[in-house]
């Protein structure tokens, strides 16, 4: 376990922009005694309070499975891919969303994009290829991905056309269960 | 009238309840301070505050009376105290300076067992009367140069002009030390810090090594590991990356760079590593949200015009009448 370096952290950043955009400071500038860090152990990034990596220092690498919450992984060239684990911090300070119908959650869930069909709200004004998180209409986060369309171009879709591309889903707790943490 | 009764009760009412201390309280005037070195009693600790309120009050009345032994002075402000020179040493703030390595000079001295006579700055002028600075403004130096006389001597040419070459004489001389104030200086810089740290003056092998054997020595060191980085680097430059080469005897080790990251719980703390995430979170929403950069070439951002395209096309379209060309009409292209 060790510290983002310069690139890593800007890696990082650069993803989460993506989804919750300038809330991303909310993440990084907390109270102090509600501090959290970013923390990178094998490759993979962990978002964890301080209190939690102070015990956590003593645990020896090889020991240490899993800390806070996953935000995803750098892959072996570099690249770093959000995890759905972070789901719940996405949802929070997402910038756009999108709302699914009861009958496109399961299709969904199951590692398929978004059809016009299944949509069933989406925030105004969502760009092109703007990272989204997706929500039943409940208001239960279940995945993210990026939209295919901006919110205005959607209008002229028929309805099998996609309007976002899966990304990740909280399916892939049961599908990827062994290799997610 | 009995007032005794009285005045005791004024008395206790005013008075201020002072621990009786067995070590008495030790006070430093000049620092402002006092030291109380009585042994803590555990008792007193159950009420803490009254407790720890009391002992300030004894110590700050011991203190306050020890001012007030001192002589004081009147002044339109009021009386006004002289506080002694502290008595307490304080540790020392900064950690000693380094001792400067020393130069050519210092060192040949210290082998030949010289002792060097600090010269005074100023020196004596007979016929002023007065004593002048050695050398700087109005010194002692450029004396021959300012003088309305000079004495000729035997077979001196007539053009020569004496103020002129005592002056090209003093500058040879500070351009002399400059050059042996610059060759001190790498030395001291290029000397391994352990070995010149380290080095006894009276060793004789060591002392007896001359400067410019050092520095042979050094860019003989440097000449080596350049030796030595451009061997490893044809070395590797095989098919197999050197893998399957002879290995020749006393070859040296290839060291790779170490990766080195951050303390898990840094130095900076919390804090620290927060202002460092800021400020990578600056840069990066300074790129994020804008439009990438049009290619050069390519078709610039969605939706705008690619202007140098645009140009060359409508060029091309009526024989450069899009085009704004010079005046003589020469660089009118088909």
């Amino acid at each position: 376990m060790r510290p983002l370096t310069e690139e890593e952290t800007k890696a990082v950043f650069e993803k989460l922009a993506n989804y919750i955009g300038k809330n991303l400071v909310h993440l990084i500038d907390r109270d102090e005694d509600d501090a959290y860090c970013f923390r990178l152990h094998k490759d993979r990034v962990y978002y964890l309070p301080l209190p939690m990596l102070h015990l956590a220092t003593s645990v020896a690498r090889p020991n240490l499975v899993s800390l806070g919450t996953c935000f995803g992984k750098f892959s072996k060239s570099g690249k770093f891919k959000l995890g759905i684990t972070c789901l719940d911090w996405l949802a929070k300070y997402a910038k756009y969303k999108v709302w699914i119908k009861p009958s496109g959650e399961l299709p969904f869930l199951y590692g398929n994009h978004v059809a016009k069909a299944h949509m069933g709200r989406i925030t105004e004004d969502t760009p092109e290829h703007q990272g989204v998180v997706v929500f039943n209409m409940g208001d239960v986060p279940l995945g993210f991905g990026v939209t295919a369309r901006s919110t205005l171009d959607t209008r002229k879709l028929d309805p099998t056309g996609i309007i976002v591309f899966h990304q990740a889903d909280v399916g892939e707790f049961l599908r990827d269960e062994d290799t997610m943490f | 009238m009995d007032v005794t009764q009285q005045l005791a009760e004024f008395a206790a009412a005013n008075s201020t309840a002072v621990l009786e201390r067995p070590n008495p309280v030790i006070t430093d005037a000049g620092l402002l301070a006092a030291f109380d070195n009585t042994p803590i009693d555990p008792e007193e600790y159950a009420n803490l505050n009254p407790h720890v309120l009391a002992l300030t009050l004894t110590s700050t009345q011991a203190l306050i009376s020890a001012i007030f032994t001192l002589p004081t002075k009147s002044t339109s402000s009021g009386p006004v105290v002289n506080l002694p020179t502290p008595v307490t040493l304080l540790p020392r703030e900064k950690p000693l300076p380094k001792p400067k390595p020393p130069t050519k000079w210092e060192r040949f001295a210290a082998a030949k067992g010289i002792s060097h006579k600090k010269r005074d700055k100023d020196v004596w002028d007979d016929e002023k009367q007065e004593w002048v600075p050695r050398w700087g403004k109005g010194g002692k130096n450029r004396e021959k140069e300012d003088q309305w006389l000079h004495e000729v001597k035997q077979g001196e040419g007539a053009d020569l002009d004496p103020a002129k070459t005592a002056r090209t004489e003093r500058k040879a001389r500070i351009a002399k030390n400059e050059k042996q104030h610059a060759a001190n200086l790498s030395i001291a810089a290029n000397a391994p810090k352990p070995i010149s740290t380290l080095r006894d003056p009276t060793f004789k092998s060591s002392s007896s090594l001359s400067d410019s054997q050092e520095v042979k020595q050094s860019s003989r060191n440097k000449r080596k590991a350049e030796l030595e980085r451009s061997m490893l680097i044809s070395k590797t430059s095989t098919a197999s990356l050197g893998r399957y080469d002879q290995k020749i005897e006393g070859e040296p080790k290839v060291k790779g760079v170490k990766r080195k990251f951050e303390a898990n719980v840094g130095t900076g703390g919390f804090e620290g590593e927060r202002e460092k995430a800021l400020g990578v979170l600056k840069r990066v929403e300074s790129t994020v949200g804008k439009p990438k950069k049009a290619k050069k070439g390519g078709e610039g951002e969605e939706g705008g015009l690619n202007v140098r395209k645009a140009v060359r096309f409508a060029s091309k379209q009526d024989g450069g009448k899009g085009r704004v060309v010079g005046k003589t009409g020469k660089g009118k292209r088909k």
